[in-house]
């Protein structure tokens, strides 16, 4: 179990989805890659393919389009997985909370572990709950270890 | 044969592909730090292989696994074959047919991206199975084709054919201007994209097997009577090939698929060709 974890710990894969951003904090999310940054340091990789990711970052507020899509790429990532609503609009929806094509925040569609402020959220905060996450993700981990013993 | 040397080829059948999994961490450090990143550490591959592991099982069908687990077998058989000293013609065509089990996986899913991916390798086999499989017929001519009835001098005889082994690893080893099966930007994952948790760990495992096989042709070039010698200079020569690997990554931009076909059934076999008719000419003595 231990030995589980700490593997769980050393490769977080990551998927962005972008549900109606202004594309601010999307280039942020892509600023992790580089060379600056470096998240593959933490044993991180892009893999834009949510039936191979564990973390999901997601941008933007969610638009009444991207619900669905939104909701799909969340089901067909296998548990355990951890949720991270990267900057104010994927938070709260922030000035498009009340727009007539906005849903809200990620919260309003599919369950979130972990909000990052900011307008645009900046990489070291995006880093931050990246680590933080991990922990937080363990202990989901060993909810579904529970599970599907039980 | 003694209880020693088996002992020793059963070892060397488990202890390779963990090598080739610390080679493609030692590949993903060094193409971190040409590109001014610290990178991931050495052992991360056995890292995401154990959270794979890890993860909870999601298969499409039934076929998936069964074709992973069909490639995994093949190549660890094909593994097998060439570390008893058996014939590389069997060991290379039992890998080939490891190579087409993941097509057939891949196939199995109703994805666009994992056809577009199945159909990619498919045009990758074309490429670097020929070239693969005339370097080996080159290893036969020259020396033998029993692994354990080669010994030494390939280098000094085939150094082109060597050479032609690189763009064969460039492919197998997914790096540019040859990673068009798997083209992370275009087909996220190719051939892998429908696969997910431990079945992808199995995947993964079987390419870790091919590579294995690959490099192990690698170091055939190099032979010495003294085992240390030779072990060491066997490390170092395949060392050398996956830095030159990792050098082409870094510098060059991925190329379409049938510009890969072409440069490899031109080159490729071109280069073989070379090496040999050289090799008749020097030895009828006509220079």
């Amino acid at each position: 179990m231990a030995l589980e974890d700490k593997m769980r710990a050393r490769s977080p894969w990551i998927m962005h989805f972008d549900t109606g951003s202004c594309n601010g904090c999307d280039l942020e999310v892509w600023a992790l890659l580089t060379p600056r940054y470096d998240v593959e340091r933490f044993g991180a990789i892009n893999r834009a393919n949510p039936k191979q990711a564990d973390i999901l970052l997601i941008t933007g507020p969610v638009t009444k389009r991207c619900e669905d899509r939104l909701r799909n790429l969340y089901e067909q990532t296998p548990e355990p997985k951890l949720v991270i609503a990267c900057g104010n609009c994927a938070s709260t929806g922030a000035p498009f909370h009340n727009c007539y094509n906005v849903d809200g925040g990620v919260d309003k569609v599919i369950p979130v572990d972990l909000y990052v402020p900011g307008c645009a959220c900046r990489p070291e905060a995006l880093i931050d709950a990246l680590v933080l996450g991990l922990s937080k993700w363990r202990e989901k981990a060993a909810g579904t270890d529970k599970e599907d013993k039980g | 044969m003694d209880l020693l040397a088996y002992v020793a080829q059963v070892l060397i059948i488990i202890l390779a592909p963990l090598a080739v999994g610390l080679a493609l961490g030692v590949d993903r450090k060094i193409t971190a730090r040409m590109q001014n990143r610290r990178g991931p550490p050495v052992v991360q591959p056995f890292y995401d292989i154990g959270k794979l592991l890890a993860k909870r099982p999601l298969l499409l069908n039934s076929f998936q696994v069964v074709f992973a687990g069909a490639a995994l077998l093949f190549q660890a058989a094909a593994l097998a074959l060439f570390v008893a000293g058996g014939d590389l013609l069997v060991a290379f065509f039992v890998s080939g047919t490891g190579a087409v089990c993941l097509v057939m996986g891949a196939f199995s899913a109703r994805s666009p991206y994992s056809y577009v991916g199945g159909q990619r390798e498919l045009v990758a086999i074309l490429a670097y199975e020929p070239v693969l499989f005339l370097a080996i017929l080159a290893i036969g001519l020259e020396g033998s084709f029993l692994v354990s009835d080669i010994g030494g001098g390939l280098l000094y005889s085939l150094p082109l054919v060597l050479l032609t082994l690189v763009p064969v690893l460039v492919i197998l080893l997914e790096k540019s201007p040859f990673d068009v099966p798997t083209a992370h930007q275009e087909i996220m994952s190719g051939p892998y994209v429908e696969y997910s948790g431990p079945y992808l760990a199995i995947a993964e495992v079987a390419r870790w097997f091919q590579l294995a096989f690959v490099f192990g042709l690698v170091t055939l070039f190099f032979w010495s009577s003294d085992p240390v010698v030779s072990i060491a200079g066997k490390l170092a020569l395949a060392f050398v090939v996956l830095f030159v690997t990792i050098v082409i990554d870094n510098i060059t931009a991925r190329l379409t698929r049938g510009r890969m076909v072409r440069f490899m059934l031109t080159a490729g076999v071109g280069l073989v060709a070379i090496n040999l008719l050289l090799l008749f000419v020097v030895r009828q003595g006509v220079f």
